[in-house]
Formats: C-alpha cells, structure tokens, sequence
C-alpha cells in the first residue's frame, strides 16, 4: 500500500483571522433570526404564505445544500468504488463538506418545518407514497453513514493522543482502547457504508426531483418534466466534482497552500461528459415536451432557464473541454464556479421561481430573515469546515511520506 | 488473505440483503388509508343556485370552533368585492364573480377542500398523516403533522393553509367534510345550513346522475361541464355553473390523477426495494473487482 | 264471509271510481291523455299516482290573482328565524309578467294547487336529494327576484325575529297587505335599439302602438321579466317617454333577441325594423296604403281586423267588411255624394263593375258621352 503525497494531517493555522470573524458576525446575525423564528413562528421571519409555502430554506439551504454536498458521494464512488486511488488526496475533504452539508440540510428542514419538535416523526410513521418521505428518511441514513464515515478521522486524530483533563484523565487509557476498537470494526466494515452512501445518495439526489412533480401545473413547464428525478441525479453527479474543485481551490488559497492540480484537472476533465450527458437530457427533454415555446416569452421564468442553462451549463462545459482551463486554476476555478452556480440556481428555479402557484397576489421574494439565516448557514460550514481542516486530519500536504492510510479504504476488501 | 475478505463481504452484503427485504415488506403496508369507496359521499355545489349569502361560512367556523361572529354580519356584502381564499380562520369562503350566461345576477362560488379521488395530500405527506376515508372526506391527524407544508406543495387546488403566525403547534388547516359531524349521521355544517339548498350532500354517483340530468334539462342555465367529475382523476365536491370554470376562480386541470406521475416514479424506483438492492449489489461488485484488479497488479509487481 | 268481502269489494270499487268521477268534472274534460300525467290506469284522490317531479310534459292551471289566497304563513320551517308573512296575491300579480303561477306552482298538474311539501322533503337529510328539500325550494323561489333588486341577502327582510307572534300582530300584518298591488307600470312610447346589423343600426320599438293600438297585453311580449329590469337599486330610472336601449352589448343570442318580434313579423324583412334612422310610428296610410277616415279612423284595429293577433290582412273590397251591404241598405250618402233619385235605384255593381270600388265608375252602360268625375250621379255633399 503506497498512496503517494497522501498525507492528510491536521493543518497549523491560527483559527481567527478578519475572514472568519466576518463569518462568525454573519452567523450570529443567523442565530439572532431564528430566535425570533422559535420564538413567534414562521410568519415573523419569512415571507411564506398559504401560496408560497416552500421558499428559499427549502430551495438553498435544503434542495441546493443536497446536491453541492453530492461531492461526497461522487468521489467515494470514484476512490473507493473504482478504487482510483490518486483521487485519495481529495476524499476527505469532500467527505467532510458532504458531512457538514448534510448536517446543515438537517438544520435547514428543522427551522423550517412548523413542529420541528416532531422532526423524528417521519422514523415511525411511514409514508411510501412520499418523495419527501423517501428523502427525508434517505437524508437522515446518509447524515448516519457520513458520520460513521467521518469517524475514522476522529480515531486517526485521537488514537495515542488522548489526553482528558483533570479527574478524566483517569480514563485516557479505557477511551484509547474504545477508539482502538471503533476503529478496528469500522475498518472492517466501512465498505458498507461507503456503498450505501452511494446508493442512499443516488436514491434522494433523485427523489428531490421527484419532489417537485406532484405540484404538476403549478410548476412552469421549462422546469416540470416527469424525468426531473433523472434531471436532478445527473446534476447532482455533475456538480460533484465541481464542488471539489471549487472547494479544494478556495480552501487552499484562504490556508495557504498549493493547488492540487495535478489531482483537480483530472477531475475536471470528467466534468465535460458529466455535464454534457446532462444537457443532453436536458435539451433533449425541452425538445421532446416542446417547452421551448415559452422560451420566447420574456419573463422570469425564461430567463432564469436561460441564464441557467446558458452559465450554469453550456459555458463551464465549453471551458471544460479546452486544455488551457483544466491546467489553469484560474480558468479551472471559473469553470467550476459557474457549474456550481449553475446548479444551485437550478434548484432556485425549481423550488422558487417555477412554482407559480393560482391565487397569489404578488410572488414570492425571500425576507431578510430567510436570506440572513441562509447566509449565516453558510457562514457556519464555512467556519466549521475551516476547525475541521485545522485540528483534523483532512486536508493533504503535498510532498511527505504517508504516514497513515486512509485505512477504511483498504483494510475492509483486502 | 483474499478469501477471507471475499466470505466477509459476502456475508454482510447477505445481511443487508435480507434486511432490506425485511424494510422492504414493512414499507409496502406503510401508506396512509386511502380509500376509494364507490359509496362515498360527496357536494353538489349548484353556483346558480347559490344566493352567495355566505351562512356557510358562518355554519363552518361555528362547527370547528373558530370565532365566527354574529351570523346577521355575514349579510355585509362588501367583503365580495375581493376574491379570499380558505385560511385557518375561515376554512370556506365564497368569492363572488360576473353574471354567467343565463342571468344578470353575479355568480357566487363556494371555496373548499375539493376532497379529490386520488389526494395529492394523501399521497405527499411525509408522515402519513391524511387519510382519505371511506365516506370520500380527506383528513388529517393533527398528531403526526410536522408542519413541512408539503401538502400545500402538492394540492393542485391550493387548498391546505398553514398557521405561520404560531411559534408552538402551528397546523395544517382545510375543510374536513366535517367528519365528526357526519360520522354521527349529521351533515355537513355548510350543507345543513344553505338556505337555498345550493349544497346538495349525496353519494357522488348519484350527485354526478343529478348534475347531468340538470344540465340537460336546462341546456340554457348550466355550461356543459361538470367541474370535478373528471377533473384530477375525479373529486368528491362538484361544481354546476353557467360560465366558464376558469372565469370563476377554478383551475385549469387535466384529468389525471395529481399524485399519478410522483407514485409512478416512486414506485419505479423503489419497486420493492430491488432497483436500491441490485445498484448496491452491482457497486458492490465493482468494489471488489477494482480492488482485486489492483492487488493483482501488486502481486505482479512483486 | 264471502259477501262480505264481495260488499268490501264492491265498497272499494265504488268509492275509487267516485273519487276520481269527483276531480274528473274540469280535468278529464281537458283533450289529453291521462299519461301525461298519471302512471297509473285508474289515478284516485288519495293515489293520483301523478308522474315524478320534475314533470317535462305538462299542463297547468292558470287562475286570476285576484282570486288566490291573500296572504300565506310560511311557519313549517321555524328555526333561527321567525315564519314568514307572505303576501301571496301581490306576488301573484308580480308574477304575471314574469311566468305566471308556474313560476312558484311548477310542474303542478290541472288537479289541486299541491302543497309545496308534497314534493319538497322538510328534512335535509333524506334518500332522494335529486330535488331541492323544502326549505331550499321555498329559498329558491324568493332569492332569485329578492337580491335581484335589492342586492340584499338579509333574512329578515322577509323573516320575523323568531318569537311568539300574537294574534293581533297577525292582524295588523294582515291588514297591511290587505288590497296591496303593485303600481301601474308605466310604459315607454318608443324604445330605440342600438344594435350592430348591417342591415340597420336603429330599431325602432314603438311601444305603444303595439299596447294601444295593437292591443297586445303586457304578457305577449314580457313572459319572463326579471324584477330588476325595473328595480335594481344600481340602475337609475328615467321618466324619458323614450328609452334607448345597446342591444349591440346583450349577450343573448339572436334567436332570444328576436323572439319576441318575430313571433307576429315572421314574414318580415329586417329592413322592416332596421334602419340608419329613427322610423316613424304606424300610419295606417303609409304601411297599408289605406287611409283610414272619418269613419274608420274611430275604429280599433280589431274592428276590421279581428282580435288574432298577427293581424289578418283584408282588401279594400267595402263589403268584404260590409257584407250586408246593398243598394237598400247603403246610404250612399256617406261617400260624400248624394245619388239623385234616379241613380239610388240602380244596383251597385250597375256603376261599380264587379263590385271593385277601387276603380273609378263607369257611366257608359246606360251614357253614351257621360264619365266620371266631369259627369255626377248626384250633388256632392260635405262629408
């Protein structure tokens, strides 16, 4: 076993630098929002009314949070699944935004289901019929599996290191032998796990699409087409690598280290036909239910279908297939934006600007409240990713001997 | 070594196998009560009939509990002039529209839960928590809610509200068909009061035999349309009017099921758990060959 | 034993047959067949075995409102308001431009005015729900005209607050409806019609020469009038003796538009009524060529014409009228010519060939170098 600059070590950085105290001012903006959305109910903070229910906590922070999260999933399959082990170096780091992701997907259903106290409810009372059962419960499976996943970073980082304070320090040695054998059993076993993540993975990635279809006419017809599940599965396994991408580039330019590009044009020479087959179906839906009709129509509805297809698609998959961006990490980090971008605004317009219910009076437009507690969600992974990278074994320093294998990816199959 | 590995990963995937099965029965049971009974009730809502008096409104709040108010208020006719939708004070509103084709007097219409045939409701909610009984009402058990407002997502008549100004027990709110009056052999409270008679309350067939032999004997009253009978697969409330259904706040619906095409797909790829079971079975199969092609490359190596 | 059932049988028998002998008297007069109404062979007074409701085919009785009930106490439905006092003759003579007494009294039969619950259930809850229940049909025939023209829906416009009503208030209410009928209507002289034909954008409408001189009743034309067309607190009314009315805005159809024309000018031309301009009043000279003098100018139309309504046309031939006319019983002074002796002896077709008065008369049976007008039969006199 020899994974070579695979290296992942925790990173030695100070915490707080003036980027992340703007981010903890946002996140405590976050915070002061939704007391009062706890306090004096939905209505206080949102927008949402009889005609709108679902807004932007559902269409960001839970729809478009699922799919930039899919990086976990998409490069489990490649590393661990096809076992292509020079993608090793960007595992963690992707399994940590998909755990982080996740988690704040779970936050976002829990401030904006109305009895979040009853948010365990959909464990024992099944509803097969459901999308949103489907993916609420593949969702809390998979935030379950991430975590185990996770696990063994937290043992690697702990193992022989254990030092509890005062009167616990009496138990450094039993919660060393607890860690021992956690990480024993998972790595016997993890290669469940990572199977099941993607197979959990598949399965809501494209029942969040099916979400959307049972609002049938409500739904602007660019958007509703019976194969939006398919729709949101491809997007989702296209947005993944992008995600690394657009993740490792901002991550090693906010910590100071060098690009991995050797590892990331790799991967985005397999965003082009990722991206591509989606458009195919995506253009090939448009022609066959011709939707294109009311492309001609200018109204939102149009040209955010354009401005989507047009940015979030046709322009990244052009850029993708030129040499000079995939060796560029300028161009590189461009491409990958404009593809995330893209598909965050997909599931904006799926969620939010195609669903044009009867009997509204005005549309929706988020309230300061939902925008704030958005933002300061993001504001949160960012900082939480950031404590992670610095006092976790994730992120790879190029260059050193490997010292610890990622040992779930071995131990299991070999 | 190899070997040892290759019985482990068999066993556990053997284990998940069977406990997926296992979920898999479980599931196939685990959809709320949804009944299509052919007795099931329904409304006749005449709106050539109706004399837009809204004592039905009056007659709704008063039976669930929500302050209603004197009932000689409701003669105020002023609050017509705009067009309201049910909301958790006031689970049916009548919205008053211009004369029709056979009169010149304005055509009032009834707004509630259409109690559809095959619920979008019933079919979204992530809990189970609507039911479609056997006497044709959809309702829902408070209890298991938990305020996701989904089903305000699915229903393609935009009927379920919501209580957004509630921080604790916020609820879903809509027309129950007053079941708790009719299960004691009452009708409903809208019904019973109608001072003309405009909700007619009968099993559905017959309603559906009555709306059309009204329609043909009086061809210069009524448009040849009865608004519900195929409309989203069918509902239990139907409408008679003498102008055009889009005209008076209804909307534009095609005869299939709402939840049909979501089901299918539910269905499609959850059929028993085996579409989930053989994706994991086939990665799992890649797994083991990509692993075994590389050690084979070691060994060569060596 | 057996005499008594056969006296049982008998019994029965009889008194079926003069039950129905006792209704027969009006009705079974009437040239119809007993099916359109009854379903079964012998109906009786207390199984009339009438066709179910509603009727299509039927015939109804029609009676004066002067003769029905004056006032009716609607009470049988007492719930969260009082009975109503409902003062039926009014109302009767309300209906007569607007249905009549099938208007409320549908699909009764030439039997008994029914009672309205014997059709209409007093419970909501029942089997049959394919007819409105009592309380939805008593509703029914009041809202539609009531919010018409009020706009109301107010129950206690008609409703009593719900308490003990006495007698002497039962009285007074009584008193006060006692006689009440509704005002004269009073009637346009023209109504002009804007409408949108290429054959004329103008209908003229003289009403009253249809009313007074035509003699049509007010229900030729105005079968089914709605309340509102005169009361509708929206619409302000006018003392015009004209009345100008945008037909090109009506949403009816042409059939119902002209329905009420064309039932007299069948034979018509559109022009006949639709023109670029206002036309002229009926002129007796001008549309028949006839002008009507001395005489019968103090005619009605019906004098000639008959009371059948379209008019028979009838030519100018005097005795075609006149039939007893001849040369003793005319005084062919009335012409304006007084025949001298010798002429008044002669026989009217003698001058008057074929008895064609439209010609001229000829003179050369008997006068070689004698004619008409240079040459008199007698002295002119004024008429």
């Amino acid at each position: 076993m020899n994974h070579e600059g695979l290296n992942p070590v925790p990173l030695k950085r100070k915490f707080f630098t003036p980027g992340v105290i703007v981010l903890c001012i946002l996140a405590l903006n976050a915070v002061v929002f939704l007391a009062i959305r706890f306090l004096f109910g939905l209505g206080a903070v949102t927008n949402l009314n009889d005609q709108y229910p679902w807004g932007l906590w559902i269409g960001v922070d839970v729809a478009a949070g699922v799919a930039l999260a899919a990086g976990g999933f998409t490069t489990a399959a490649l590393g661990h699944v096809m076992h292509r082990e020079e993608y090793a170096a960007v595992i963690r780091p992707a399994l940590l935004t998909a755990m982080l992701g996740y988690t704040f997907v779970a936050f976002g259903v829990f401030v904006d289901i109305g009895r979040w106290y009853y948010i365990w409810h959909p464990l024992i009372m099944w509803n097969g019929n459901s999308a949103l059962f489907e993916v609420g419960i593949c969702v809390i499976i998979y935030l379950a599996v991430l975590y185990i996943e996770f696990l063994p970073i937290i043992t690697e980082r702990f193992i022989g290191k254990v030092n509890l304070p005062g009167i616990l320090s009496k138990l450094n040695k039993i919660v060393d032998k607890i860690l021992r054998l956690l990480d024993r059993g998972l790595s016997k076993t993890m290669f469940i796990f990572i199977i099941a993540g993607v197979v959990l993975s598949t399965l809501h990635q494209s029942s969040l699409g099916t979400l959307m279809v049972i609002a049938g006419a409500k739904m602007h017809p660019l958007w509703q087409t019976p194969i939006l599940p398919l729709l949101f599965l491809l997007s989702a396994i296209a947005v993944g690598f992008p995600m690394v991408i657009f993740e490792s580039l901002i991550a090693s330019r906010s910590l100071n280290l060098k690009p991995e590009m050797h590892i990331l044009s790799k991967l985005g020479a397999m965003m082009a036909p990722l991206l591509g087959l989606y458009l195919a179906f995506k253009i090939g839906d448009m022609f066959i239910r011709e939707t294109f009709v009311y492309l001609t129509e200018p109204n939102t509805a149009s040209v955010m279908f354009t401005v989507e297809i047009l940015f979030g698609v046709v322009i990244p998959l052009r850029m993708l297939l030129s040499q000079r961006v995939l060796r560029s990490p300028a161009l590189l980090f461009t491409a990958a934006t404009l593809v995330v971008a893209g598909v965050l605004l997909n599931r904006i317009n799926n969620f939010i600007v195609a669903y044009t219910p009867p009997y509204a009076i005005e549309s929706y437009f988020p309230a300061i409240g939902e925008i704030s507690v958005t933002v300061g969600f993001v504001a949160m992974l960012v900082l939480l990713y950031r404590f992670f990278a610095i006092y976790f074994p994730i992120v790879s320093l190029p260059g050193k001997p490997a010292t610890q294998a990622a040992k779930y990816t071995v131990k299991g199959v070999k | 070594m190899p070997g040892k590995s290759r019985r482990d990963f068999l066993k556990s995937s053997a284990l998940i196998g069977a406990g997926i099965t296992g979920l898999s029965s479980s599931s196939a049971k685990a959809t709320p009560k949804n009944i299509l009974s052919p007795d099931r009730m329904g409304v006749l809502v005449d709106t050539t009939v109706c004399v837009g008096c809204r004592n039905c409104e009056w007659a709704c709040k008063d039976a669930h509990g929500l302050p209603a108010g004197d009932l000689e208020s409701y003669e105020n006719r002023k609050i017509l002039e705009q067009k309201r939708r049910p909301d958790p004070s006031a689970l049916t509103v009548i919205n008053e529209y211009s004369p029709g084709k056979y009169s010149n007097l304005p055509v009032d219409v009834k707004v509630q839960c259409m109690h559809c045939d095959h619920p979008a409701c019933v079919s979204a909610c992530i809990v189970g928590a609507f039911t479609k009984e056997e006497n044709g009402s959809v309702i829902w058990d408070t209890g298991k809610c938990i305020g996701c407002r989904y089903c305000m997502v699915a229903c393609p008549f935009q009927i379920p509200t919501f209580e957004y100004d509630k921080a604790i027990n916020p609820l879903i709110t809509k027309c129950d068909f007053c079941f708790d009056r009719t299960k004691e052999g009452k009708l409903p409270a809208c019904v019973d009061i109608c001072p003309v008679e405009a909700l007619t309350y009968g099993p559905r067939m017959e309603l559906v035999m009555i709306a059309r032999d009204r329609i043909r004997r009086n061809p210069d009253r009524y448009i040849n349309h009865i608004f519900g009978e195929a409309e989203v697969g069918g509902t239990s409330w139907l409408y008679l009017a003498s102008k055009d259904f889009n005209d008076l706040g209804f909307p534009e619906l095609g005869k299939d099921p709402a939840p049909g095409v979501s089901e299918s797909i539910q269905h499609g790829i959850f059929a028993y758990f085996v579409p989930p079971a053989s994706l994991y079975a086939l990665l799992g199969g890649m797994m083991w060959l990509s692993k075994r092609r590389k050690e084979l490359e070691q060994e060569e190596k060596i | 034993m057996k005499k008594i059932f056969a006296l049982l049988l008998i019994f029965l028998i009889t008194s079926t047959v003069t039950a129905q002998m006792k209704l027969g008297k009006e009705h079974s007069k009437l040239n119809i067949s007993c099916q359109t109404c009854h379903t079964c062979e012998v109906p009786t007074k207390n199984d009339p075995c009438l066709v179910v409701c509603p009727r299509e085919k039927m015939v109804t009785i029609y009676q004066k409102p002067e003769e029905t009930p004056e006032l009716i106490v609607i009470d049988q439905l007492k719930d969260r308001y009082g009975p109503v006092y409902f003062s039926h003759r009014l109302h009767a003579q309300m209906s007569e431009m607007s249905g009549g007494c099938g208007g409320c009294h549908h699909f009764n039969t030439t039997g008994p005015i029914l009672n309205c619950n014997s059709c209409h259930e007093t419970s909501r809850k029942r089997n049959d729900v394919s007819v409105p229940d009592l309380k939805g049909a008593y509703h029914r025939q009041c809202m539609d005209c009531h919010r018409e023209w009020s706009h109301s829906t107010a129950c206690n416009s008609c409703h009593l607050p719900i308490k003990e009503v006495k007698g002497t208030e039962k009285e007074q209410i009584a008193q006060r409806l006692k006689g009440r009928a509704h005002p004269v209507v009073l009637e346009p002289v023209k109504i002009l019609y804007r409408t949108e034909s290429d054959k004329g954008k103008l209908v003229t409408f003289y009403h009253d020469d249809h009313t007074k001189k035509f003699n049509l009743d007010c229900i030729s034309c105005h079968k089914q009038e709605s309340c509102s067309s005169c009361h509708d607190v929206n619409k302000k009314s006018s003392d015009s003796k004209t009345k100008v009315s945008d037909a090109s805005k009506s949403k009816l159809s042409f059939e119902v538009q002209h329905k009420n024309c064309i039932s007299c000018h069948k034979d018509d031309n559109c022009t006949r009524c639709h023109s670029d301009k206002e036309l002229m009043p009926f002129d007796h000279q001008r549309s028949t060529g006839w002008t009507l003098k001395t005489y019968h100018a103090k005619l009605t139309c019906q004098n000639c014409h008959g009371s059948k309504i379209p008019f028979a046309k009838i030519d100018k031939n005097c005795i075609s009228c006149h039939k007893d006319w001849d040369n003793e019983t005319f005084n062919h002074a009335v012409t304006g010519l007084k025949l001298d002796e010798l002429h008044s002896e002669l026989g009217c077709d003698d001058c008057h060939a074929d008895n064609n008065y439209a010609i001229k008369p000829a003179c050369d049976n008997c006068h070689d170098d004698l004619s008409y007008p240079k040459d008199l039969p007698g002295k002119l006199i004024r008429k």
